[in-house]
């Protein structure tokens, strides 16, 4: 067996299993809040689903609609909620996580224009490995 | 028949919840830890704002209402917008209410003066509830109030840092018609557990607190 075939089989290989887990890591009721008057920053909620056997990694998001996506979360500390910058989330095996306000949120900073209820904000999730996931956002109120 | 024996058990619920003392702390807990009733409600002293329209707004603005307090600021993209909408409904279903929504005034208190002028203030929570009023202060006057609440905030300013982060209690605080501090709902927040349990409260308190 060539060195050559070999590698040829093993990006043959990569390139099925990276479909396999595209197909099942999907995104579901995914909405940002509109902008309010004078507001250049909003939030994008989803419930993210992982239905492949192996945990995925959100690493990052990006979106040519906003000068900078951050995944952020709310918590709570001493008495206060403030927000912190996820830098990665692991998503289990068959597992769903939730971006919802008060917890996991996309924050989207600077949007191109302002955005009303009914428009729609493509943004792509991108996990560790190479798989991304490009996500259309309903605005809502 | 049906609405009076509901409102029964909910005052019934309420009542439970005032007689119960957890540690001596003078806060009691509903059993479902939405509304917090102070037992004894805490008169509150000067403190002096000015609204979104640079109107004074102080401690004679809390009296003759019952007043949701709420601190946050603008520049907030998940806690606030989603604390405001709630509130917008709040105050929606409390107008369907047969007592009405005119005795209640909604307030947003914003810690981060720097960033929220006047004008920013009023298309900010005018486009959540047009009656809904936005005020801030200085440090000192915002500390007053929120000293007697038990709010916290802090800001984390960094020179050359536009966004800088902001960190506040989430709380929304009720002060009854008297300028009393009377509840706290805690986050997270529904507008029906809101406006069902001020309903009551308000029913119970009615004559009381005014």
């Amino acid at each position: 067996m060539s060195r050559r075939y070999l590698v040829g089989m093993i990006l043959a290989l990569t390139a099925i299993a990276a479909a396999t887990e595209e197909a099942g890591v999907s995104v579901r009721d995914a909405w940002v809040r509109e902008t309010p008057p004078g507001i250049a920053m909003t939030a994008g909620y989803m419930v993210l689903q992982n239905k492949t056997s192996r945990s995925q990694v959100l690493v990052a998001a990006r979106s040519s609609g906003f000068e900078t996506v951050t995944i952020h979360r709310t918590v709570a500390k001493q008495g206060m909620t403030g927000m912190e910058h996820a830098s990665k989330i692991e998503l289990l095996p068959n597992a769903s996580l939730l971006f919802a306000p008060g917890g996991y949120h996309l924050m989207l900073l600077n949007p191109k224009r302002p955005l009303r209820a009914g428009d729609r904000v493509d943004i792509t999730l991108e996990f560790r490995g190479g798989l991304v996931l490009p996500v259309a956002y309903e605005v809502r109120k | 028949m049906m609405a009076t024996v509901a409102l029964v058990a909910m005052l019934g619920v309420v009542w439970l919840a005032a007689t119960y003392r957890e540690n001596g702390s003078r806060a009691i807990l509903l059993p479902d830890q939405v509304m917090t009733l102070l037992p004894d409600p805490k008169p509150l002293t000067a403190f002096a704002f000015a609204d979104h329209e640079n109107r004074v707004f102080d401690l004679s603005h809390l009296k003759g209402k019952w007043s949701f307090l709420f601190f946050g600021y603008t520049h907030c993209p998940d806690v606030c917008p989603t604390t405001l909408a709630t509130l917008a409904r709040a105050h929606e279903s409390m107008a369907k209410s047969p007592a009405g929504a005119k005795d209640v005034q909604f307030v947003f208190i914003s810690v981060d003066p720097n960033r929220d002028t006047a004008g920013k203030l009023r298309q900010y929570v005018t486009y959540f509830d047009t009656s809904f009023l936005g005020v801030t202060g200085d440090d000192a006057q915002l500390a007053k109030l929120a000293g007697q609440l038990g709010a916290v905030y802090q800001l984390a300013i960094t020179p050359g840092m536009e966004n800088y982060p902001v960190y506040h209690t989430a709380a929304v605080f009720l002060v009854d018609p008297r300028a009393r501090y009377h509840a706290v709902f805690a986050p997270p927040l529904d507008a029906e557990g809101i406006s069902k349990r001020f309903e009551v409260l308000r029913e119970l308190e009615g004559p009381r607190a005014t």
